[in-house]
């Protein structure tokens, strides 16, 4: 015993710890490009448990019909997700197949991180124009998986009861606005018409991009705020935040949107807002038993709100199963059964075959966000989400108008750190 | 000359099988603590978005951070925040310790009683208890609207938010108040009964006896609780997200911002490095300063 040398030890540690290493390459190595071999699949999604469960019954789906194929899943809330993915990627391990949101796939393709998925046959699964729409350089990066749109909703019964006329749908932003001041004049005294949204970049860039003068950050680099469109607006906001037509500032910080407790809209204080068609089904727990009707954006020359699909799947560029994952795919989008079992767990599925065989079975939540989409669809202008490297712009937007809102701040003082911050974004895009 | 490279060749194995016994920890502490603090090092000399490779751009994060408002707003709410928070929080922990010191039946139910907020204190659960409570239609403003008083959104305003964050801090004084505790225990008795015999009043012998005895706890205390307040990210991140308006936008909030919203490692490494200056230069003060009003026994005579 006491011969035992410590050298040997540590061979033996080493020798274990290179096999380790080895039996790892080689795992790695194991896939190859041909469709009809055995891979395992790294996939990742955020969402909520309904879709975790849901996803994780059409994987096991697929390895029952396909049983070379099997899935290592990994899932996690909308924050995370977005916390993980770059690490991944930092460290060159993406999965094969990661969802993915129409604000963060361009950085993505961008750095060559996703493969090319155009030799996807999607013919006859997905509208030729939802493609187009969704192609970056003339590519497709990632598929489709639901449709997605930005209408309004509001409380009609409470409308109705004080006898404020309804909004129509194609309403102008004038129209937008005198519903807000008629409402007040007619609404309780702790109702309010609208929500004060300055302090949400998008927001405010709906209303530009109506107008034809494009989003904040054209072509996704050139910085372009319009200085007199901004100050109408803002100005606007800052007279019915005296005149109380929207709440005061520190109800309307309180708001987190979606929360039973301090949604502005979903507590009864507010009567008309935004909502996307994926937030459908939450809206109507809020404000349950057909209270809620639909309505579109207000909208300009140009159009108003969106339409456009915004979850992906995308395949990783280093990925060494990429044809089993755009098989996997696929199938995802197209197979009844998987359909079925999918429902509506994100979003309206992009399949109208699919979407067929399951609306008779849609719940009130359900079919809001179908009627939303409806409303959406006709007058949508493309969705502008924030460019990657603009996400200094968005922060000091939010405290910067948020100081402007407790009158902490002059909109002019606000207006010049904000086109510093625009102009130094600008730079990076370039 | 055998004889010697034998012995040699024993104190050689003698060592290998010490460091063998601390391998766990010194390859914990090597992979794990070192290695990443180098590479943050490195990485703060850097543009590194995690999507990209870093590339080398010298000390630009540093001059950059020093033009950034963010920088300066952050650095005056965590100042504030430390210089509000750190007193508050040792006085009232005293004031607790000195109350749970005394000789009452049943001290141990109410010390533990006391001490039970600190056990779930700085986890995310409480921080979202207190968003619920201090919110507009919340538990505090029912109470003040018990006498009339309209109470305003605690942590949506920007003139209330961050005391709301301190008094939430002050209120997680168990740990500090647990040491207080034991430093009390230690001061002999008979110093308080000879005081008395000469006639001493509470105050006196607060100021006189317990002030200087137990003053190199106060000063563990303190050192700890700047550097913690200095860190503090939980509670601003999970109840006002460093809002409204910035009020809240702690330091450390926005080196986590820099990192995970906007991708910028190059950048938040810098912050953390210089935040790890200030904390040291802030303890190296500490240090010097104590010089003067830390007392320990085992100086004996030595007074000022």
């Amino acid at each position: 015993m006491k011969k035992t040398r410590p050298w040997l030890k540590t061979l033996a540690v080493g020798a274990l710890a290179s096999v380790l290493v080895l039996s790892g390459c080689n795992a790695g190595n194991s896939g190859s490009g041909s469709s009809d071999k055995a891979a395992n699949l790294k996939i990742m999604w955020w969402g909520s448990d309904v879709r975790h469960e849901a996803t994780q019954k059409a994987l096991d789906m697929y390895t029952a019909a396909n049983p070379k194929v099997t899935f290592a899943p990994e899932f996690t809330a909308w924050d995370g997700y977005w916390q993980k993915l770059p690490t991944l990627a930092a460290s060159k391990t993406l999965p094969d197949i990661m969802q993915m949101d129409a604000a963060y796939i361009q950085g993505y393709v961008k750095r060559g991180l996703l493969a090319d998925l155009s030799d996807i046959d999607l013919s006859g699964i997905v509208d030729e124009q939802v493609i187009d729409n969704i192609k970056i350089d003339g590519k497709v990066y990632g598929v489709p998986l639901s449709y997605n749109g930005q209408g309004m909703v509001y409380d009609k019964v409470a409308l109705e009861e004080a006898g404020i006329t309804l909004p129509t749908n194609n309403w102008t932003w004038e129209d937008f606005f005198a519903y807000a001041e008629e409402a007040r004049t007619k609404l309780p005294k702790d109702k309010y018409p609208i929500d004060d949204l300055r302090n949400i970049w998008e927001w405010y860039q709906f209303y530009q991009t109506s107008k034809g003068l494009g989003p904040i950050f054209k072509d996704g680099t050139t910085f372009n705020l319009d200085k007199d469109t901004w100050f109408e607006f803002n100005s606007k906001y800052a007279e019915f935040q005296k005149a109380g037509i929207v709440p005061p500032a520190d109800l309307q910080l309180t708001s987190k949107e979606n929360d039973p407790q301090t949604d502005t809209f979903g507590t009864g204080r507010v009567m008309l807002r935004g909502a996307s068609v994926g937030s459908a089904t939450a809206i109507e727990a809020l404000l349950p038993g057909g209270r809620i009707a639909v309505n579109s954006y207000p909208i300009g020359e140009a159009g108003g709100g969106w339409a456009q699909s915004t979850i992906f799947f995308s395949v990783s560029a280093a990925s060494k199963n990429q044809a089993q994952a755009k098989e996997f795919i696929k199938w995802f989008i197209s197979n009844a059964e998987a359909g079925k079992t999918l429902g509506t767990v994100r979003g309206i599925p992009i399949n109208n075959d699919i979407l067929k065989s399951i609306e008779s079975s849609f719940t009130a939540g359900e079919q809001l966000g179908i009627d939303l989409l409806g409303v959406a669809k006709e007058k949508a202008l493309p969705f502008y989400p924030a460019p990657a490297g603009a996400e200094d712009f968005v922060s000091t937007y939010k405290s910067e108008m948020e100081s402007v809102m407790f009158n902490k701040t002059t909109l002019e003082q606000a207006y010049e750190t904000l086109v510093e911050k625009g102009k130094a974004a600008e730079a990076k895009l370039k | 000359m055998f004889g010697k490279k034998s012995g040699s060749g024993k104190k050689f194995q003698h060592n290998t099988a010490g460091y063998l016994f601390i391998s766990p920890w010194l390859i914990g502490f090597l992979l794990l603590t070192l290695w990443p603090i180098l590479q943050s090092l490195y990485l703060s000399f850097t543009e590194y978005s995690l999507l990209d490779s870093p590339v080398w751009i010298g000390t630009e994060n540093y001059s950059n951070i020093l033009s950034d408002k963010l920088f300066v707003k952050s650095l005056i709410v965590t100042f504030t925040f430390v210089l509000f928070a750190v007193p508050i929080k040792m006085m009232f922990s005293l004031l607790v310790a000195m109350l749970l010191n005394k000789n009452v039946k049943g001290m141990s139910i109410y010390r533990t009683l006391i001490y039970f907020p600190s056990l779930i204190g700085g986890s995310i659960a409480v921080a979202a208890l207190w968003r619920n409570m201090f919110g507009l239609e919340g538990y505090i403003n029912h109470i003040l609207g018990w006498f009339g008083i309209q109470g305003v959104g605690w942590i949506a305003n920007p003139d209330t938010a961050l005391g709301t964050l301190i008094l939430l801090n002050t209120w997680q004084f168990g740990s500090t108040m647990v040491i207080f505790l034991a430093g009390l225990k230690q001061i002999p008795k008979d110093l308080y009964e000879s005081a008395s015999v000469d006639g001493a009043g509470v105050f006196r012998k607060f100021y006189s006896i317990t002030l200087p005895m137990l003053s190199p706890v106060i000063f563990f205390n303190l050192v700890l609780g700047i550097i913690n307040a200095f860190q503090m990210f939980t509670s601003a991140f999970v109840i006002t997200g460093g809002g409204p308006a910035n009020s809240t936008y702690m330091y450390v909030l926005f080196l986590y911002e820099k990192a995970f919203k906007q991708y910028q490692m190059g950048y938040a490494s810098s912050l953390a490095w210089i935040l790890l200056l200030i904390i040291g230069v802030f303890t190296l003060i500490n240090f010097t300063v104590s010089k003067y009003w830390v007392h320990y026994e085992s100086e004996g005579g030595k007074s000022n």
